[in-house]
């Protein structure tokens, strides 16, 4: 079953992003958007977004110090339609 | 306030600051205050290796290959990885510990230095590979000018704390003076000079490697030193985790969420922790100037790895609440770095070394059913 959200990354287009398929930063990259990371498991912090708007679930507890009203795309996927600053 | 090993008194770890309130009696974890330090201990447990299963031994050849300007890039890099990583072995125990109040930072401090412990062991197995007598190497740490500006930049934040910490221990508050100087001993200077260590430390971990670390993958883009480049992306992915914790001890003390005059010192020596960091961003660009001064090598050039730092430094500096410094290096020019530096690269055969689950996989010994097939008893 798919779950199709919105996605708004840096005020551009719209993105869909299945949130049932991969993390949110794996969805971004097929939407070939230059995204920052390193680790991708959620303990570098390296790919720390603003979250303008919307929720996300994570998948993998996240080990970086999350800042209030960011998110960490590697380990997450959507939950609603998202409005983000990466 | 001398310190005990084992402090007698009944404390509460729960409503210890981290760091300057009753020393840790208990090494207890079923309680945590803040429980991320816990969690980052199994992460980096998790992540264990070590050197000797690294084969090494194609770096030799790969090495004579070289030409001579990229032979000091290579070299040098090491030199001033053994520095940081010798620094690192000891100074979070020696400077930290006297001074923690809670169990599970406690041990992540511990568990941190130990890993530093295996970086520096992992250079003395690379450089033995690559010749016969590596003494002159290590010898030239102490000698080199370019490494002893940066030694002295990473290490007298550490050592004032750890000498102030002294006074304060065997004198308490008030003025001390040793040899002729008068020092003026509080709790809150030594907070201040905490604050700044850890700031110092983290510009360490989050940048401070990079330039090495770009030269180091920039060689196995083009297949060369892979076996060395197989070690550093083990220890990056350690500098990862230990960046993340320093990152939390300066935003736990920042956000309110630990030791109320460590907000206050954090807000009063904001500029002094941004000047840290862009101390050490300079640094490292000089850093490369010395890596290419006879030449550059092929994938990469002087103005490449000091873009990189920038890029770096940004990233770094968002997650301890300032801006960006370098708006206009918001897209990352070393994009092929990414690749050695995400924790577990699946592609690669599991019997490789450098797989993390590998190692865990041979300890996580889960029986399916289905593994023991029609085996009858
Ligand atoms: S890439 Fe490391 S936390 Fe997301
Ligand atoms: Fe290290
Ligand atoms: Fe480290």
């Amino acid at each position: 079953m798919t779950k199709t959200f919105k996605v708004i990354v840096n005020g551009g287009p719209e993105l869909a992003v299945d949130a049932t398929e991969g993390t949110l930063l794996e969805a971004l990259e097929k939407h070939q958007l230059e995204m920052h990371y390193h680790c991708r498991s959620g303990f570098c912090g390296a790919c720390r977004t603003k979250l303008n708007s919307g929720q996300v679930r994570y998948t993998t507890e996240p080990l970086a110090y999350v800042r209030k009203g960011d998110i960490l795309p590697c380990c997450c996927v959507p939950e609603s339609d998202l409005d983000i600053e990466h | 306030m001398s310190y005990s090993t084992f402090n007698q008194e009944q404390t509460n770890p729960l409503t210890e600051p981290m760091f300057l309130g009753n020393s840790v009696n208990v090494a207890r974890y079923d309680q945590q205050k803040h429980s991320i330090f816990e969690k980052l201990i199994e992460k980096q447990i998790s992540f264990f290796w070590r050197p000797e299963e690294i084969d090494v031994s194609r770096d030799r050849v790969d090495f004579n290959k070289l030409t001579d300007s990229e032979k000091h890039v290579f070299i040098s890099n090491l030199k001033y990885q053994t520095l940081l990583d010798s620094i690192q072995g000891r100074s979070p125990n020696i400077a930290l510990l006297p001074i923690v109040s809670i169990p599970e930072l406690e041990t992540w401090i511990e568990t941190w230095s130990f890993f530093e412990t295996i970086h520096s062991r992992s250079y003395t197995h690379i450089l033995r590979n690559l010749f016969t007598d590596p003494s002159e190497v290590f010898e030239d740490i102490v000698i080199n000018e370019q490494i002893k500006i940066r030694a002295n930049d990473i290490s007298q934040y550490y050592d004032d704390l750890i000498f102030y910490t002294q006074l304060w221990q065997t004198h308490g508050e008030g003025e001390v003076t040793v040899d002729g100087e008068t020092y003026n001993v509080t709790q809150r200077e030594i907070k201040k000079k905490l604050f700044l260590c850890i700031n110092s430390v983290n510009a360490l971990e989050a940048i401070r490697f990079y330039v090495s670390f770009a030269c180091t993958f920039a060689f196995a883009e083009r297949e060369l030193m892979e076996g060395n480049a197989k070690i550093i992306k083990l220890i990056a992915r350690d500098e990862n985790v230990h960046l993340t914790s320093t990152q939390h001890i300066l935003n736990l003390w920042q956000y309110g969420e630990d030791d109320p005059e460590m907000k206050e010192i954090a807000e009063e020596l904001r500029d002094e922790a941004y000047e840290i960091f862009m101390t050490a961003v300079k640094q490292e660009k000089q850093w490369a100037h010395y890596l290419f001064k006879d030449g550059s090598m092929i994938g990469l050039n002087e103005s490449m790895l000091c873009q990189y730092v920038e890029y770096i430094a940004n990233l770094r500096m968002q997650a301890i609440g300032f801006d960006a410094p370098f708006e206009n290096m918001r897209s990352n020019p070393l994009p092929w770095m990414n690749k050695y530096l995400v924790s577990d690269n699946v592609q690669v055969a599991p019997q490789e070394a450098e797989i993390t689950s590998y190692l865990v996989g041979q300890i996580d010994s889960e029986v399916n059913a289905s593994d023991l097939g029609d085996f009858d008893l």
